[in-house]
């Protein structure tokens, strides 16, 4: 039986965004101070209000006393620093709130791009000395392996081909052309994909979300007291984390059963709407795999159909999914397209939609969100989020 | 021989590879071309990565237990680009990463690189055995094919 007490409980109230980019040179904390503020303004609060942080722990990221004296607040009275993918960061804050640890919570990410994963990164003097997290050795299956390797098995499972990561990568793009914050402003085709540099093959270039600079910001409060905010409040209906013991990447029993699994029933049972009342769907794509995944593992089509799924689902003269004609996937182009954000990207545009804030990408009437960041492994999350209205 | 080998020797022998005090009988084993994984004495359970409890009996009796090496190719990357290790030129052609579901349990895996076989052979589902190759001066578990002559590898 899956409790829910908080259920429509916490709202976000704010949110702010650097906007991506691959040329910046601030550090985290430039960064994370702009989409602070910018979020605290956005709630029509000032730093007074701001009771609760959560700082996400990306390596390099400042902590939450950083950007409590950065910011200039008067009294915290919880604040935390947990694991990145976004939300062990929004789980802690709601139930910060409803248990009464805070009323008022800032949760801030930065990310930048690493001198291991960036070229340009690597000759800036001030970023070269990040220590990597990459693995030591070549014989290694594990984060960003971990998925490739899976990869490798997902294809060999169920006899298909490269076509549903394919359309992931494009429909991103797509999606990214319309969004004033992302990274990059190049359009891509099919073909464009299937020729792309291979990194580690079966995944390419396109298939792993894009390293960029840049900072998203939230502030959650109790539903009642975002009554009286000037926006309409994003209510957090139901959330979940969820992984298997059995989650060391090379050792995980199967595709059958890991992270997205556990997420997928908890937020079936904590929630009162499921995909077919869902009117916009934010799956992570940190690695097209990933993303495939919650595609099938949320029940939009069976394992391993995802290409067919997509295919059907295909707008020709848009380059991009809309499900049933009428739900878009990844509006903002997700991580892939827009930058990688460890799903704070993800949240951010499901709260702007479901506000009726996001211009030309608004989806008309958009009432619920479905949003599952992170992988398979130990960060599979997901989230139901509605608009109050 | 190498069973005395103290901790700090064997530390400086594989200074290239991960060495602490749950995975040191791993790694040893290395130096003797065995390859040595925990297995719980009391419910005969393997477990991958080494750990020093049982995770399916809670058991502290787990001991370092060679495995026969062979198996089956479960996942298949081909890096082309990557970390590096000496004998690793990913300028030379994509270097294969395996990781083999072994014969001893069901979902007990190892992962290493594959000798003696094509990039375009390899696939997921063959059937592989252990070899040994040297890297960075000390000796290196892989697989090859199974069936192959050669006792002991390349």
């Amino acid at each position: 039986m899956a409790r829910n007490p908080v259920k429509d409980q916490v709202a976000i109230v704010g949110i702010g965004c650097t906007g991506f980019s691959r040329h910046d040179t601030r550090t985290p904390l430039a960064l994370g101070l702009e989409a602070a503020t910018k979020a605290i303004r956005d709630a029509g609060l000032t730093a007074k209000d701001i009771d609760g942080i959560v700082a996400l722990g990306e390596p390099g990221a400042p902590g939450p006393h950083q950007f409590a004296s950065a910011l200039g607040v008067d009294t915290i009275t919880h604040w935390t620093r947990p694991a990145p993918v976004v939300m062990f960061s929004l789980v802690d804050a709601v139930n910060a709130i409803y248990a009464g640890s805070a009323d008022t919570v800032l949760v801030v990410s930065a990310m930048i791009r690493l001198p291991w994963n960036s070229r340009s990164a690597a000759n800036d003097p001030f970023r070269r000395s990040v220590p990597s997290s990459m693995a030591a050795i070549p014989e290694s299956v594990a984060m960003a392996t971990g998925y490739t390797a899976w990869a490798s098995r997902y294809l060999y499972e169920y006899g298909v081909t490269r076509e549903a990561w394919a359309r992931i990568a494009v429909n991103g793009r797509t999606n990214s052309l319309r969004n004033p914050l992302a990274a990059i402003d190049k359009p891509l085709t099919l073909d464009d994909y299937y020729e792309a540099r291979m990194i580690r093959d079966p995944l390419c270039m396109l298939d792993m979300d894009l390293p960029a600079d840049g900072a998203d910001a939230f502030v959650l409060t109790s539903a009642e007291r975002a009554k009286s905010l000037p926006h309409t409040p994003v209510l957090v209906h139901a959330t979940a984390t969820g992984m298997v013991g059995e989650n060391t990447e090379d050792q995980l029993v199967s595709l059958q059963r890991h992270g997205q699994h556990v997420v997928v029933e908890q937020l079936k049972a904590k929630g009162d709407f499921w995909i077919d009342e869902v009117d916009v769907f934010y799956p992570y794509d940190g690695f097209t795999i990933i993303t495939t995944g919650w595609i099938e593992n949320t029940g939009y089509c069976a394992p391993g159909k995802a290409g067919e799924f997509l295919r059907e689902h295909w707008v020709e003269d848009e380059n991009r999914v809309m499900i049933d004609g009428k739900v878009p996937i990844n509006t903002h182009g997700g991580g892939l397209s827009e930058g990688a954000t460890r799903g704070t990207g993800h949240i951010r545009e499901a709260v702007t939609q479901l506000r009726g804030e996001a211009g030309e990408r608004q989806v008309d009437g958009a009432r619920t969100a479905l949003v599952t960041p992170g992988g398979f492994f130990f960060n599979s999350q997901g989230a139901l989020l509605r608009s109050a209205d | 021989m190498t069973d005395t080998l103290s901790d700090a020797d064997l530390v400086a022998r594989l200074a290239h590879l991960p060495v602490d005090r749950d995975t040191a009988e791993h790694y040893r084993g290395y130096l003797r071309h065995e390859l040595v994984l925990n297995r719980c004495a009391d419910c005969g359970r393997w477990h991958q990565p080494m750990r020093p409890m049982c995770p399916s009996c809670w058991s502290w009796n787990v001991v370092p237990t060679p495995v026969s090496g062979r198996g089956t190719v479960h996942l298949f990357i081909a890096l082309h680009q990557g970390p590096p290790a000496d004998g690793v030129d990913y300028s030379q052609g994509p270097h294969p990463v395996v990781t083999v579901e072994l014969e001893e349990q069901p979902a007990l895996r190892f992962t290493s690189t594959i000798v003696d076989c094509a990039l375009d052979d390899i696939h997921i589902g063959m059937p592989v055995e252990l070899a040994w190759i040297e890297r960075s001066g000390a000796p290196y578990p892989v697989f090859r094919p199974a069936g192959l002559t050669d006792g002991e590898g390349r």
